[in-house]
Formats: structure tokens, sequence, C-alpha cells
């Protein structure tokens, strides 16, 4: 278990969510994918010709064909009926992947220090509560508190 | 980290507390803050989603084929930006400026559709002293167009300092900071257009509210 959870979340056992470190502390470790694990890290090397802190060329078109497709499959699930429930959850997912997609690879977080991720992802987690609570607000704002 | 290994990778140290370019986090300071700047208008229209009680609503007046065509123009133009910064680093300045001048006609034709959008939202009656939708979804789309102007100027900008070899790869983090606002712009659109498009294009009048004749 030990084990596991250092491949998980330690630099040097290449945990998949564990982003690459900047300058400021240390450099990015050789051979490194952009979400780690063997069979990705093998395709990323492909791809971006052994250059692991920045992509290629290649690597950005892929990126945008990725974003496109997934721009056609929303129009093309915006057309279909009987989605019921699952349209709006679909929905949000791939717009939360494109979303990922063009801040992590287009915007480089990927491959950039740290502190600009916790720089973002601060903004985006006081965004979404400030949303939420607004939500529960306009919800349940003009009922009694507790009575 | 090592002088030798700081090389190797072409990163330099900044001589900053941070070690970070200032520049560059204060774009990214400014892109977080903006994110909840979006984020309250984007929570405001869902709010008030559906609580017009005039027309005309989503599902009378929103175009998606057209909406969706602008939406991919905006995404190849962050394409197109992020192969403009490859270029400028790699120093082949004139593929660097063929792709920031594509970058300012995509954002030029993202603009153009808006235009187009707006003028017959008016056109067949929907302005921002219509109904709350109206003010909503002006005022959302309307901030965000205003970002996309004020970077297809910038973009123009980068496009002639490019050209003119003044964009080079010793400051090519100029460009850097430019493409982080515009990719900024365009994944605020991903979010407008999923939520203020799709998801609420087949929103009708509320219940007990007839639909809108629309005259024109």
């Amino acid at each position: 278990m030990a084990n596991l959870w250092h491949k998980l979340t330690q630099h040097d056992g290449n945990g998949w969510w564990n982003l690459p470190h900047g300058p400021s502390n240390e450099l990015n470790p050789p051979f490194e994918g952009p979400i780690g694990g063997a069979w990705f890290g093998n395709l990323w090397r492909t791809l971006t010709h052994g250059n692991v802190s920045h992509a290629g060329v290649g690597f950005y078109w892929l990126v945008g064909f990725v974003l496109a497709v997934i721009t056609l499959l929303e129009v093309w699930l915006f057309t279909l009926e009987g989605l019921g429930g699952w349209f709006i959850p679909i929905l949000l997912f791939l717009s939360v992947v494109k979303f990922v997609g063009v801040v992590a690879y287009f915007m480089h977080l990927r491959f950039d220090n740290r502190m600009f991720t916790f720089f973002f992802a601060s903004a985006m987690i006081i965004g979404i509560l400030i949303f939420s609570i607004l939500l529960v607000i306009m919800k349940y704002g003009n009922q009694p508190v507790l009575f | 980290m090592t002088q030798a290994a700081a090389t190797e990778h072409h990163e330099p140290v900044e001589n900053t507390s941070t070690g970070l370019n200032s520049r560059k986090l204060m774009m990214w300071a400014f892109l977080a803050s903006d994110v909840m700047f979006f984020g309250v208008f984007i929570a405001t229209y869902l709010v008030y989603r559906g609580k017009s009680l005039v027309g005309p609503y989503p599902s009378e007046i929103l175009d998606i084929p057209i909406t969706s065509v602008s939406t991919f123009v905006l995404l190849m133009s962050s394409l197109a930006m992020v192969l403009g910064l490859h270029y400028v680093k790699a120093g082949e300045k004139n593929k660097a400026t063929l792709w920031i001048l594509v970058v300012v006609v995509l954002g030029a034709i993202f603009m153009g559709f808006q235009f187009y959008e707006f003028r017959t939202f008016a056109h067949e009656g929907l302005t921002p002293r219509t109904n709350i939708f109206g003010t909503t979804f002006f005022i959302l789309t309307g901030i965000h167009g205003a970002h996309v102007t004020i970077g297809v100027i910038w973009m123009a900008f980068m496009a002639y300092s490019s050209h003119f070899g003044q964009l080079r790869q010793d400051n090519a983090l100029d460009l850097e900071i430019a493409g982080l606002y515009w990719h900024f712009v365009d994944i605020v659109w991903i979010v407008i257009f999923t939520v203020i498009y799709l998801i609420s294009a087949s929103d009708g009048p509320p219940l007990g509210v007839g639909p809108t004749i629309i005259h024109g």
C-alpha cells in the first residue's frame, strides 16, 4: 500500500496527478509524461521527440484536433433527443475536458511552475464556491433560517 | 537546481523571491481575478435563467449552428496562438508572424460572428432592456467580446513586432503573456458556449406564460 501511495503521489514515482516541478524548486524529472504512466509517457516522448519540458508542434495539433472533435461531439449531443437527465452532466464533463486541455497544454500549466497552477486553481475553487453559495442563497434565501 | 541543469533545459531562474518571472506571475494573478469576474456573470445568468416574463426566450432566438462555428473559430485561434509562440521560441520569424496573424484573423472573424448575432437579436426584439435573459446574456457575452477585442488589438501589435524583428527568442515571454490572455478568453467561451448556448437553448417561457410573437 505504501508503495502504491508513493507511486501515485511522489514525483519520482511518476504519479499521474503530479505536476512537473518548475525552475524554482527542481527540474522536470527526465522522461516524465504529461500525466504520468509508462504507456502514456512513452507515447509522449514519441510525440515530442523526447522534449519533456515543452510539447512540440505535432502535439499541439493533436490537442487542437481533440478539442475540435469534442466541440463537434457537444453539438451532436445537442441535436440528440432522449438523453434526458444525462444531457447537462455530459455537456459539463466535455466542457471541463476542453477547459483542462487548453489550460494544461496550450497555456503550458502542465509544464510550468506549480505556483501558477496553484494561483489559477485557487481562483477556480473560490469562484465555484461563490457560485454555489449564490445559488443556495437564491434558492433558500427567502425562507426563515431556523423556523 | 544547478546552473548546468538550468542551461540544459533553457529555463532561466528569475532573480525574484519566487524564482518566477514577475510579469508572468502578474498575468496569472490577473487571470485568477478574471476567473471570478466572469464566474459572477455566469452565475448571475444561471440564477436568473428561465425567469424572463416576456420574450424573446432563448429557445426562440439562440442560433446554435452559427455559434458552433464561431466557437470552433475561437478554439482554432488558440491552436494558432500556441503555434505562433512555438515558432517565436524556435526563432522562425516568418512562421511566427504567420501564425500570430492567423490569431488576429480568427479573432476578428469571431468578433464578426458576435456582431452579427447581436444585430440579429436586436432586429428580433432582444436587447439588454427587453427581459432578464437579454440583460444577463448581453452583459456576459458583451464583456467577453470586449476581452476578445482587446486580445485582437494586442495580437495585431505582436504580429507587427514579429514581422519587424522586435519579437525574438530572447523576449518571447512578451508573446507568452499575451498568449495566456488569449487562451483565457478561449476557455471562458468554452464555458459560455456550454452553459449559455447548449444547455439553455431549449429554455422557453415560464409556466403560464405564452411564447413570443416575433415581428420582422
